[in-house]
């Protein structure tokens, strides 16, 4: 379970009168809204997925949800956004401190294989179900592309080697995504940071060749 | 009947095995031209039995006697394009090449067929994930064992520099990306990464790197200073 998830599903309000504002009750049903869409989601796919369930889930009456979203869509990009943002924060966070670009590259890689591994459902919804949305899939897909490709970018200094393949770095976020969605399809999310080491060779191998990239993979 | 498919050059995996007369031929091949279209245009949750036949100029009857549903006129489409894409990298190349340059070679002509047929690609990557991720499983069982067959020792088996099943992912999402930019018809821009990928799991980073910059070098050729 990641740490924003189990926070989103922690947070409940007291039953009754509890004389809270009215804004705090929003955005604690709003949280609580986007947790139960990523519990349902996961576990019933998003076309089966209904409203209902998610207000089941959550708690929440059918006109709350629709003050708050405009439908199940609006929710459930809603609630991917805010893992999105949080798995961002925290790679960037290993990966642009101290430390040599394969040290950090390391590290962030670790952090990312973590998020994945530490609930699945959590991360299915992320990536599998995302795809199954319809033609909002196609441009969430290729910002976030573009952003993983740029956070990537933003810590090659001039520690980092220089690649011959001009894309190689969205080579690099290619692997990683491409490696973790079909662990997590299979239901293997858990065993995600076994696969550091190997992940880490494959990823380093169009930066500096297949001997170096063995060395730091094994160090 | 069931003959001029030249299944002689390409691997059998995902072969339908069901004989069909010419005219229930031509409805199914219609069926799956208009699920192909459907999809690149709305993706395949939004396409509907209704988009279907009228795209194809069928009645509804006439698509049920084809397929079950849905899922199964979008798995035939599936293979479908595999089947295309075989044909293609099969005849992309000749006996005397050298591994490298056959893949690269065969790498080269299916990007350009899929930047020329851009539904084939957005099926494919996109909308084959949507629906069922196992789906992946089949092109690489119909795309692995022919390239790891390329450089194949006397027992049939390459020894891997990298992981095959990875690279594959990684082509993906990358025209994936590609696609979902609006640029399918720029997918040749992806040339030298893509011929990386194919060659470097058995072909080792080396070769992968010669062929990527012959890649890049016949791509440049074809297109205007600054197009790039």
């Amino acid at each position: 379970m990641s740490d924003s998830a189990e926070d989103l599903r922690r947070w409940r309000l007291p039953r009754g009168r509890h004389g809270l504002p009215r804004e705090l009750v929003e955005r604690s049903q709003r949280e609580r809204l986007l947790a139960a869409v990523v519990k349902v989601t996961a576990s019933k796919g998003y076309e089966s997925t209904t409203v209902g369930d998610i207000l089941g889930e959550a708690g929440v009456g059918r006109e709350s949800f629709y003050e708050l979203f405009d439908d199940k869509l609006a929710c459930m990009l809603a609630a991917h956004k805010l893992l999105v943002d949080s798995l961002e924060e925290r790679v960037r966070e290993a990966y642009l401190e101290e430390g040599s670009w394969t040290e950090r590259m390391r590290r962030a890689l670790a952090v990312t294989l973590d998020w994945f591994s530490a609930d699945p459902d959590t991360a299915r919804f992320t990536l599998v179900e995302l795809t199954t949305v319809g033609p909002a899939f196609r441009p969430i897909f290729q910002a976030e592309f573009a952003r993983a490709v740029a956070l990537f970018e933003e810590g090659m200094d001039d520690d980092a080697p220089k690649p011959e393949l001009a894309q190689a770095n969205s080579l690099a976020v290619g692997a990683i995504l491409a490696r973790i969605y079909e662990e997590v399809v299979l239901d293997r999310a858990a065993e995600l940071p076994r696969l550091l080491s190997d992940l880490t060779y494959e990823l380093l191998v169009p930066f500096v060749g297949e001997e170096q990239a063995r060395a730091a993979a094994d160090a | 009947m069931q003959k001029h498919r030249s299944s002689e050059i390409t691997a059998s995996v995902l072969r339908p095995t069901t004989p069909l007369d010419i005219g229930a031929r031509s409805r199914r091949r219609r069926i799956i031209d208009a699920i192909i279209d459907s999809c690149a245009e709305k993706t395949y949750a939004a396409t509907t039995i209704t988009d279907i036949v009228g795209r194809a100029r069928i009645s509804r009857t006439t698509f049920y006697k084809q397929f079950d549903d849905k899922r199964a006129c979008f798995d035939a489409a599936i293979v479908h394009c595999i089947e295309q894409l075989q044909e293609v990298a099969a005849e992309a190349h000749g006996p005397e090449d050298a591994p490298a340059d056959a893949l690269r070679q065969a790498t080269t002509a299916v990007i350009e067929a899929l930047a020329e047929q851009p539904g084939l690609a957005q099926l494919l990557t996109g909308d084959a994930i949507a629906v069922d991720p196992r789906v992946i499983e089949c092109y690489r069982k119909a795309t692995i064992p022919a390239i790891e067959g390329l450089w194949a020792g006397s027992d049939g088996s390459a020894a891997a520099h990298s992981d095959p099943r990875l690279a594959f992912g990684q082509a993906q999402v990358l025209i994936l990306n590609q696609i979902a930019n609006g640029k399918a018809h720029r997918l040749p821009d992806l040339l030298p990464e893509i011929v990386y990928l194919a060659v470097n799991p058995f072909g080792g980073h080396e070769a992968a790197l010669r062929q990527s910059q012959l890649a890049s070098e016949s791509a440049t050729s074809g297109v205007a200073p600054g197009e790039r």
